[in-house]
């Protein structure tokens, strides 16, 4: 008889439930597509931000002393030490590969312009395909990790050997356009590249000329060398393990390794990659790794409070309409109780109908937050939010506690109902 | 008197400083058909609430089936009230969301077990039983009253204790409901309607007037 009466009055009185239906829908589906975006923010944002730069830097042992102990800059092509071209791929073998999102080598040198004056020279890759150890292919270079350069004329291709992209600042003291033909000079030997693209960083690389890595090495008689790396990676915002880890690793205890090193901690993937290059450094450049991991925190922050008030503000809605509709059936309520039906009975009846008419719309709800998720996921990422299995669990726990938080009032006026009042006014 | 159903003993009820019911003594015997009548605010809801263990008297005691019910907690009337008491109400208060058969069930529900074969009987009885299915918004008003009877007695309770139980029918259907009172107190029911309708109370044995929360008179018929 209980179930035939929480059936009657869910499936028979279709205008209540579907406004208290309706409100727990409003309130599992906000928080639904934000959890689930929430969930999923981490790697939409890493990659957004990995569009402008890498967060790593990768330089030998050496020039990393002379710059600890001399302030020498990496890049500016004085220190005498380099890391081997040919290990490059291996970074895409470390335990975090998935995270590595491009790199590019450098290789720097002061060369001299036209025959005139000094220029910073910078050997790299632009669009390179390469074979990974692993056996997979992979296009990397600074195309995709400078992609916020203002770029007049054209990007290199991999087939320019012999062309040249210059900086605004170069160029504009130079007087150079896209289309001219430079000579870059270096220990007596000089060769011609043609200006295919003149960039505006917006910082110190448009003091430098970029070259194809090749023609630098040649030019500068440094086969097979470069001078530093860098890394676009996506990672995980640092915490009080990864602070402790970035200071030095062997102080872990064994368990707390084995999570940072399964972690993809900046810190972590910087070791890694010193593991599979042997005489880099990997370091972190902080200010990126830092203010990605403020970014990242903000905005899942921002969900989480989003999703928090969406569930307080359902909550209230929920109490009002049920407290509502305890008013509303005073009359049955003081009639059950006039034929013998004790508080507690009552009570459970009312629950069960609120929490099946909340089953109903948190379903309802959940699925219609999962196309919410889908339509902030490719408004503001451009890309599908991927459903976390974990979303649901979450939310029916949330609509359990939502419901039976907001039925509170109504439980309250109804065991206050005494049935000569509402059957007779008195 | 070991053949009372109910006794009341200068039972007062008091809201503030108004006296609702004033030292009012009252002894029904079982298988009496009594009504109490009176003009509004005579007293005669009062009474009927504290009759029916939806209400405790200020003062005085009563005594329903050989018990004082009059110092029991709101638990124990509820019991009282779903063991002994059959309730017939003025609007029917039927659950609009449940068929005329489940309306019934619920009362058993709550006393015992409900029972749909028994239940389905009890609406027979009234002249229901074609209507069983039927929800409250289907039913007329005579048929919904009816409903109201069958709940009222599916449990067998020992006293009947009725509302104005023709004050929202019309003439036809007040007919109808008379003569399945006329028929359970000749099966042996302790019947007390309260109503304005003298007609209604022409049927019953005694009838108690109430004026001004007092007895202001007793009629035997």
């Amino acid at each position: 008889m209980f179930w035939r009466m929480v059936r009657g009055a869910v499936f028979r009185q279709r205008g209540r439930v579907l406004m208290i239906a309706l409100t727990v829908a409003l309130g599992a589906s906000l928080a639904t597509a934000m959890l689930g975006v929430m969930l999923d923010v981490g790697d939409k944002v890493n990659r957004e931000l990995k569009t402008y730069g890498a967060n790593i830097n990768v330089i030998p042992k050496g020039a990393s002393l002379l710059g600890d102990l001399y302030g020498v800059e990496d890049g500016s092509g004085v220190s005498d030490q380099y890391l081997p071209e040919s290990e490059l791929g291996s970074i895409k073998t470390i335990f975090w590969a998935f995270n590595i999102v491009d790199f590019a080598p450098y290789l720097d040198a002061r060369a001299v312009l036209n025959g005139g004056g000094d220029v910073s020279l910078t050997g790299t890759w632009f669009d390179k395909r390469l074979e990974l150890p692993t056996g997979e292919t992979l296009v990397t270079g600074v195309r995709g990790m400078k992609s916020w350069w203002d770029v007049t004329g054209e990007w290199l291709a991999p087939g320019d050997t012999h062309a040249a992209m210059v900086g605004s600042a170069v160029a504009e003291r130079n007087g150079l356009i896209a289309g001219d033909t430079i000579s870059v000079g270096y220990a007596g030997r000089s060769v011609d590249f043609l200006v295919k693209g003149v960039f505006d960083a917006g910082g110190s690389e448009d003091d430098r000329i970029f070259v194809p890595l090749g023609a630098a090495q040649e030019l500068t008689g440094r086969e097979g060398r470069v001078s530093r790396i860098e890394v676009s990676a996506l990672t995980t915002p640092d915490n009080e393990l990864s602070r402790r880890a970035a200071q030095d690793p062997q102080s872990l205890s064994v368990k707390d390794w084995e999570t940072w090193y399964c972690t993809a901690y900046v810190s972590a993937i910087c070791y890694q990659i010193q593991e599979v290059i042997p005489g880099a450094i990997a370091k972190p450049i902080r200010q990126v790794a830092e203010s990605e991991g403020a970014i990242l925190e903000k905005t899942q922050f921002l969900m989480l409070l989003i999703t928090v008030l969406s569930l307080a503000g359902s909550a209230l809605g929920i109490s009002n309409l049920v407290t509502a509709s305890v008013m509303e059936r005073s009359r049955e309520i003081g009639l059950l109780k006039a034929i013998g039906a004790h508080n507690s009975p009552v009570s459970r009846l009312v629950l069960t109908e609120t929490l099946a008419i909340a089953a109903i719309g948190g379903a309802a709800g959940y699925f219609a937050g999962l196309g919410f998720a889908q339509i902030i996921g490719q408004t503001v990422f451009g890309s599908a939010v991927e459903p976390k299995p974990m979303v649901a669990p979450i939310v029916a726990v949330l609509v359990v506690a939502v419901t039976l938080a907001g039925s509170i009032p109504s439980i309250r006026l109804l065991l206050s109902l005494r049935p000569a009042e509402v059957l007779h006014g008195r | 008197m070991g053949n009372n159903i109910l006794e009341l003993r200068e039972i007062s009820k008091i809201y503030g400083s108004v006296g609702a019911l004033r030292d009012v003594s009252l002894t029904v015997s079982q298988g009496e058909w009594i009504a109490i009548m009176g003009p509004s605010g005579s007293g005669k809801t009062t009474m009927m609430n504290i009759i029916g263990c939806m209400d405790k008297p200020t003062s005085g005691a009563v005594i329903l089936d050989g018990m004082d019910i009059s110092r029991e907690s709101q638990k124990g009337l509820t019991n009282i009230r779903r063991d002994k008491i059959g309730l017939i109400f003025q609007q029917f208060h039927l659950i609009n969301y449940l068929t005329a058969l489940e309306n019934v069930m619920v009362a058993q529900y709550y006393h015992s077990m409900p029972d749909e074969g028994e239940a389905l009987r009890a609406l027979q009885r009234v002249g229901l039983g074609e209507r069983a299915r039927h929800l409250p918004s289907q039913l007329s008003g005579g048929e919904q009253q009816r409903v109201c009877i069958a709940r009222a007695l599916i449990n067998y309770p020992r006293l009947i204790l009725a509302d104005e139980p023709t004050g929202n029918l019309d003439e036809t259907n007040e007919g109808i409901v008379l003569d399945i009172f006329r028929q359970l107190h000749g099966e042996g029911s302790t019947i007390i309607v309260v109503t304005h309708d003298p007609e209604v109370a022409e049927d019953a044995q005694r009838t108690i007037v109430l004026e001004h929360g007092r007895v202001a008179r007793v009629t035997h018929s």
